[in-house]
């Protein structure tokens, strides 16, 4: 008696299983956050729209690499789009995980993207860079800016950070008076990704760079690189304790709770700043472009941008949503939905610009004009990771910061296969 | 009272359908197959795929043909710097953390077994960490050694202490992720270890208390050795568990700073997933594989556990 209701339950579970594909037209990777919060706000308003059921797929910041690279490299066809951080594209399209939009744009008789995309953001979805086709469309404006208490700056002094000089005499005058529990600057110096993310500014300021031109020699231990590292660890010496672990949650709630003054943070933190539930720094933080060192500052750029996968099993309705997606009219919505835009129309727009809490967009668009992009190579994880770990030695007083570049140039030549 | 059949149903049971005959035949086979394709698919395949995959060279590019690469993922461990210093740290930290969990959690079981015997809430208190996933345990330590909000330096602050970075920092770093694990992993011992001690026989401790042996006495000449297989299988499962390290140290401090707290474990994530390079991480993991196996089988010998 009680095995044929086993046996049809087992059978019924098989086939729920086997048809869950079929639920959704499109399926779309997307990480955890406000990004994917507002792919998956636009994915439900394509659907009442269009009728096409589009399925999004929410994973951690890693997990969207390791996910989408696996979809890739087995030619799963899990993903027909991918929500990708800009450093990945290169690892993606040269590996051949991405499809060329060249023939889609040419159905749709069009050469390409249309200009209203800033050309910075644009330039990334080009592989090469801002050379070769299309393998992707710009979606979130991410670039970094300089986040400070204006008001405790001029305290110490500096009313506009221009220069890291004048970031470094108002953060050691504002720890000096803060007895340990107040601190001028912050930064993200956890191992890895963090602590690159937050050092790069600095090296590109001081005019250092990780390669050459033509990425045929590793250049970060130079004169350049020596300079950006001295103020590097001069800003260390101002900064929390146990900075050497700290990530974007912890300068960011640094930041809000009120406990430092300043530090390099991404467009999508504004939005928490000015949220009284969640600071008490609401209308107190200015936004500014990255300070000059020796060269005029530049912010690392670090879209989101939408590709499709080449095993993807629906290529042109993937190709339509992203479409739809990065139109002026739903780039505007996922503006208001807390993601920094792509198109210039939307950043000034004055519908928003007239708005408090996109007060920063004019500094954003300038900064992701004069944005530097991280080196493009195929093995930049591995890149981040080896000079991730120098950074953080030299952070962690276990290197000097000679040894830290020192150390840094030989494990990047190893890994690019440079020497 | 029965009521009989009629004699066409009764014939239509005995035959039944072909395929219903078919199933009561091989039901057995049925029963038992989804259990064999789940270990298959679980443990066999993954196995001999690893196996293939550390003699491969296998690129993230899916158009371009695996390579044999012979055993240059395993001499590759020989030079590869990360690795060694994955290995120094596991091991650093499986020695430090099993040993004091050991005599943490034997301490306790002595106590609560000869002084408190009757305390279940206090028992039950105490295991309740090892009941906790153990991300929830490393999010939690997170939070502790927070260090600006962290309620471990504001004690410290309270008391005039100077603050400390706690994970943050490289010196304290590794001893933080100890202190976590044994917090989490002591009730694991005590549990063991007082089960142990309740099965050990009266008869040899008033033997001995009449022949006037003191209790250090007692406790190194029978407890200890009457507890031995209980100790060694305890500190068994929880070396092999502690080499496998991966969750605690993946929330806490992402193997920084300055690498003190890289494990293999992180370090095989890092090579598989993050670098897509699947066959180093292989090697790496096969690796892990036979020196659990050799210290394992080595361990079993010397305790004289088969016997």
């Amino acid at each position: 008696m009680v095995r044929r209701p086993f046996l049809a339950m087992a059978f019924a579970l098989w086939s729920l299983a086997a048809i869950h594909p079929a639920w959704a037209d499109i399926t779309v990777l997307v990480p955890s956050g406000s990004e994917g919060d507002g792919l998956r706000a636009a994915a439900a308003d394509y659907a009442k729209l269009k009728g096409t059921k589009v399925e999004i797929v929410q994973a951690p910041y890693n997990n969207v690499f390791e996910q989408a690279a696996n979809a890739g490299q087995t030619k799963s066809g899990a993903f027909d789009i991918v929500l990708m951080d800009d450093p990945w594209i290169p690892f993606f399209a040269e590996n051949g995980h991405l499809e060329d939009l060249t023939p889609y744009f040419q159905k749709a008789g069009k050469d390409g993207p249309d200009d209203d995309f800033l050309s910075k953001s644009l330039a990334l979805c080009r592989n090469p860079y801002n050379s070769g086709p299309y393998i992707c469309l710009p979606y979130v404006g991410n670039a970094q800016m300089f986040f400070y208490d204006a008001a405790k700056f001029k305290e110490a002094g500096i009313e506009e950070p221009k220069t890291w000089d004048d970031v470094l005499k108002a953060a050691k005058a504002l720890t000096d008076k803060g007895g340990g529990r107040y601190f001028g600057y912050v930064f993200r110096g956890g191992q890895g990704n963090p602590v690159v993310a937050d050092f790069m500014p600095l090296f590109w300021s001081y005019g250092a760079n990780l390669f050459n031109e033509d990425r045929s020699k590793v250049t970060i231990d130079t004169p350049e690189g020596a300079q950006a590292m001295k103020m590097f660890m001069a800003l260390r010496d101002v900064s929390p304790k146990g900075v050497e672990s700290y990530n974007a949650n912890e300068v960011g709630q640094a930041l809000a709770a009120g406990t430092a003054a300043s530090s390099i943070n991404w467009p999508n933190w504004v939005a928490t700043f000015e949220d009284p539930t969640q600071s008490r720094m609401v209308g107190k933080i200015s936004y500014t472009g990255i300070p000059a060192g020796t060269n005029p500052g530049s912010s690392e750029i670090g879209h989101w941008t939408m590709g499709i996968m080449a095993a993807a099993k629906n290529k042109q309705e993937a190709f339509d949503f992203m479409q739809w997606a990065t139109s002026p009219e739903q780039i505007k919505v996922s503006a208001e939905r807390g993601n920094p835009p792509v198109r210039t129309s939307t950043f000034t727009d004055p519908d928003l610009t007239k708005q408090e809490k996109f007060r920063h967009y004019p500094v954003l668009m300038k900064a992701i004009q004069a944005s530097t992009p991280r080196p493009r190579h195929p093995k930049w994880p591995e890149i981040e990771n080896a000079f991730g770990i120098e950074l953080s030695k030299a952070v962690a007083g276990a290197e000097t910061p000679e040894e830290a570049l020192k150390n840094a140039q030989a494990a990047v030549e190893k890994i690019a296969g440079t020497k | 009272m029965t009521r009989a059949l009629p004699t066409s149903t009764l014939s239509h049971r005995a035959r039944g359908s072909g395929l219903e005959q078919w199933v009561e035949r091989h039901l057995r086979i049925l029963m038992l197959a989804p259990a064999m394709l789940v270990l298959l698919a679980l443990t066999i395949f993954p196995s001999a795929y690893m196996f293939v995959a550390a003699v491969t060279r296998i690129s993230p590019n899916p158009d371009l043909p695996w390579e044999f690469a012979g055993l240059q993922n395993f001499t590759r461990l020989l030079t590869d710097q990360q690795f060694h210093i994955g290995l120094r740290n596991t091991l650093v930290f499986t020695v430090s953390s099993v040993t004091i969990e050991f005599l943490l959690g034997l301490g306790l079981a002595l106590l609560l077994d000869r002084y408190v015997r009757k305390l279940n809430v206090l028992k039950t208190l105490l295991m309740l960490p090892m009941m906790l996933p153990p991300v929830a345990v490393a999010i939690t330590w997170k939070l502790i050694y927070e260090p600006q909000f962290g309620i471990l330096n504001e004690l410290m602050f309270n008391l005039g202490l100077p603050p400390q970075a706690w994970a943050g920092d490289a010196r304290l770093a590794m001893l933080s992720l100890i202190i976590a694990d044994v917090w989490q992993w002591t009730p694991f011992m005590f549990l063991l270890m007082l089960a142990g001690l309740a099965s050990l026989p009266i008869e040899p401790y008033e033997a001995a208390a009449i022949d006037g042996a003191s209790a250090w006495r007692q406790f190194r000449d029978l407890t200890l050795p009457f507890l031995k297989p209980v100790i060694a299988i305890a500190l068994l499962l929880r070396i092999m568990d502690a080499l496998r390290l991966f969750d605690l140290v993946f929330i806490l401090t992402g193997g920084g700073p300055a690498d003190r707290t890289k494990t293999l474990s992180l370090y095989i994530y890092q090579v598989a997933y993050r670098f897509a390079d699947q066959s180093y991480a292989a090697a790496i993991s096969l690796f892990v594989l036979f020196a659990t196996v050799a210290f394992s089988t080595w361990f079993i010998k010397r305790m004289r556990l088969a016997e």
